[in-house]
């Protein structure tokens, strides 16, 4: 009764439009209320939700992105992924996937990702005759390659959840390989969808522009080296390396770029606190939701209920990532993350796959969600900037959404592809 | 999208302030943040000497930066929300799904502003390690969060009820039927 008090509370205040993460505070209040536990126990969790140091990196990668994006950051990667491969068939396409990886290394969030290379790729990309769906789709789905690729702060998200004991930095590496795999795949398909649709492709610039570009890029690609590089070798924890990466982007874009307004600081400031704001208030109501659910026992009944429709761990693989590309589809991937680690993670470990590998995989899987209707922040974001409306932009999107799907089979059932770096780098 | 001023400008302009106020305290906190752990660094390998307040002082900060920020969430709107049943309904609907919203929102804030004094003054008199100041303080920035998740939501619940009761159908139906317009421009 209680577990239905608590899933039922949470869902039904979902589908009046509450708040995902007061829905989960509230449900789970619900529960202590229902169990007799004292809500002062309820708060003090929710407080003690966010008083966690690991979490400390969460706002400083936001801020880093967002300096990135007001910074000048953005546009120099822009230029860099344009003169490289602009001259490919499939054109920007194919520069809109690589500045994915560029940025998306050093922003950390998928949101981020469209909002910047979108506002600067999608009205090029229009002007040069490309279809706006097109424009939209590539844009969209290869922003997922900034989950992937580390920095990410919603893997810091997954170990939290995780209940710790998982290195972040083992994380990040796990990361790598299967984000460029990914990008790949998109990247095969974008010149695939252009050559189909007899897109224009770039003159090759010259080696000289090339070099350039990689030249003035450099300072700013420099951020991702110090975050993922500092933590890597020991010099800085993950925290203090995402600080260090906002103080060296500050100084880049002061000083190397000079194209940081006053103006442009504040509106990155306000931008970083109102996500980390969304995304640590949930982490906080999803503390005093997980408490509920481990009380519950809910991972040992959702194990009993996966074997009792098969003990394949073939098909075990397939219903979770089936069920969390489902509830990816609904919910925002941050909450998605706290509520599925502490469900699915006991599952998968028992199935003996690593819980970085599975990190990995959950990430892809909501990382899809986010461009997926009826609830997909970058699909959004990208439909709005490109002008599309949502439904033209999902009739054309299939290709790209099966490249991401390959991705994800791989990382589902080659352990190799998530656990080589991490397996080389701890020896 | 722009939220709709539908309450007595000094009450927007009020409400407008507080929000402010609180994207400023947060903000801040960010900087503070980002400072203390550049000077941890600096502290470790030019000075020799790390200082040991910063994890702790982080912490609070973080505290703040949270529940200020949330709080001024509800007043702009900007929390994440699945939209998908209230969007199928009619215009009234939508409103009516939203009042009980910010009415359950409204006493979530108030429990939390309580429930934070009482851990304020339970933890008062002890201090946090390394930052002589009393644990209570962590509870400052909830409680003030609380009152502003009351306010904000009281004010969505007046605003939303002056809608429901005095605007007509076919001005409803026009305010549901913007966004999509401007989408399709």
């Amino acid at each position: 009764m209680g577990l239905l008090i608590l899933l039922g509370c949470f869902g039904l205040l979902l589908i009046i439009g509450m708040p995902v993460a007061y829905a989960l505070g509230i449900a789970a209040l619900s529960s202590f209320i229902y169990e007799g536990i004292p809500l002062l126990i309820g708060f003090q969790r929710i407080v003690s939700g966010v008083s966690v140091f690991s979490l400390l990196a969460i706002p400083f990668f936001i801020f880093a992105g967002e300096l990135m994006l007001h910074g000048g950051i953005a546009a120099r990667l822009v230029s860099l992924a344009s003169s490289a491969v602009g001259w490919a068939k499939g054109g920007l396409g194919q520069v809109n996937v690589f500045s994915s990886m560029l940025f998306g290394g050093i922003s950390g969030s998928a949101v981020a990702d469209v909002s910047a290379l979108g506002s600067l790729l999608i009205p090029v990309m229009k002007e040069k005759g490309y279809s706006a769906d097109y424009a939209v789709n590539v844009t969209v789905t290869s922003s997922v390659a900034g989950i992937m690729i580390p920095p990410s702060h919603n893997m810091i998200l997954f170990v939290v959840a995780a209940g710790g004991g998982i290195s972040v930095s083992s994380l990040f590496m796990a990361g790598l390989i299967p984000g460029i795999i990914m990008c790949l795949c998109l990247g095969f398909v974008a010149r695939w969808v252009a050559i189909r649709n007899s897109y224009p492709t770039e003159k090759f610039p010259g080696w000289s522009v090339v070099l350039y570009a990689a030249i003035t890029a450099f300072p700013g690609l420099f951020t991702a080296v110090i975050i993922v590089g500092g933590a890597l070798s020991g010099v800085f924890t993950v925290t203090e390396s995402g600080a260090i990466g906002c103080l060296y982007a500050i100084v880049v874009c002061l000083l190397v770029y000079r194209s940081l307004s006053w103006q442009g600081f504040i509106t990155a400031v306000k931008n970083a606190v109102r996500t980390t704001g969304m995304v640590m208030i949930l982490v906080a109501c999803a503390s005093a939701f997980g408490y509920m659910l481990v009380l519950y026992d809910v991972p040992t009944e959702l194990t009993k209920f996966l074997y009792a429709i098969s003990d394949n761990p073939i098909i075990i693989l397939l219903m979770m990532n089936l069920m969390l590309l489902l509830l990816g589809m609904i919910m925002d991937m941050s909450a998605l993350i706290l509520i599925c680690t502490p469900i699915f993670l006991p599952v998968a470990v028992g199935l003996g796959m690593d819980p970085i590998q599975f990190g990995v995989m959950l990430m892809m899987n909501l990382g899809l969600g986010l461009c997926t209707p009826p609830v997909g922040s970058c699909l959004f974001v990208g439909c709005a900037i490109g002008g599309v409306p949502i439904q033209n932009a999902v009739r054309t999107i299939w290709p790209f959404y099966l490249a991401i799907l390959l991705a994800l089979m791989l990382i589902t059932f080659v352990p190799w592809v998530s656990m080589f770096l991490p397996n080389l780098i701890n020896g | 999208m722009e939220k709709q001023k539908i309450l007595h400008p000094s009450v927007e302009r009020c409400l407008d302030t507080l929000a402010s106020i609180g994207t400023v305290v947060s903000a801040l906190s960010l900087i503070v943040l980002v400072s203390t752990f550049g000077w941890l660094v600096y502290g470790r390998y030019i000075l020799n000497d790390s200082p040991t307040w910063v994890e702790q002082l982080a912490l609070l900060m973080m505290i703040t930066i949270t529940f200020m920020s949330s709080a001024t969430g509800i007043h702009e709107r900007t929390h994440l929300a699945v939209d998908i049943v209230p969007m199928l309904c009619g215009p009234r609907v939508k409103i009516v799904f939203k009042l009980i919203c910010d009415l359950i929102l409204c006493g979530f804030g108030v429990l939390m502003a309580l429930k934070a004094t009482e851990l304020l003054k339970f933890t008062w008199s002890r201090e946090i390690s390394l930052l002589s100041i009393p644990e209570g303080v962590r509870y400052i920035p909830v409680i003030i969060s609380g009152v502003l998740v009351a306010l904000f939501s009281a004010a969505n619940i007046l605003s939303g009820a002056i809608t429901l009761f005095t605007y007509p159908d076919s001005v409803l139906h026009k305010d549901s039927s913007e966004p999509k317009n401007k989408a399709e421009e």
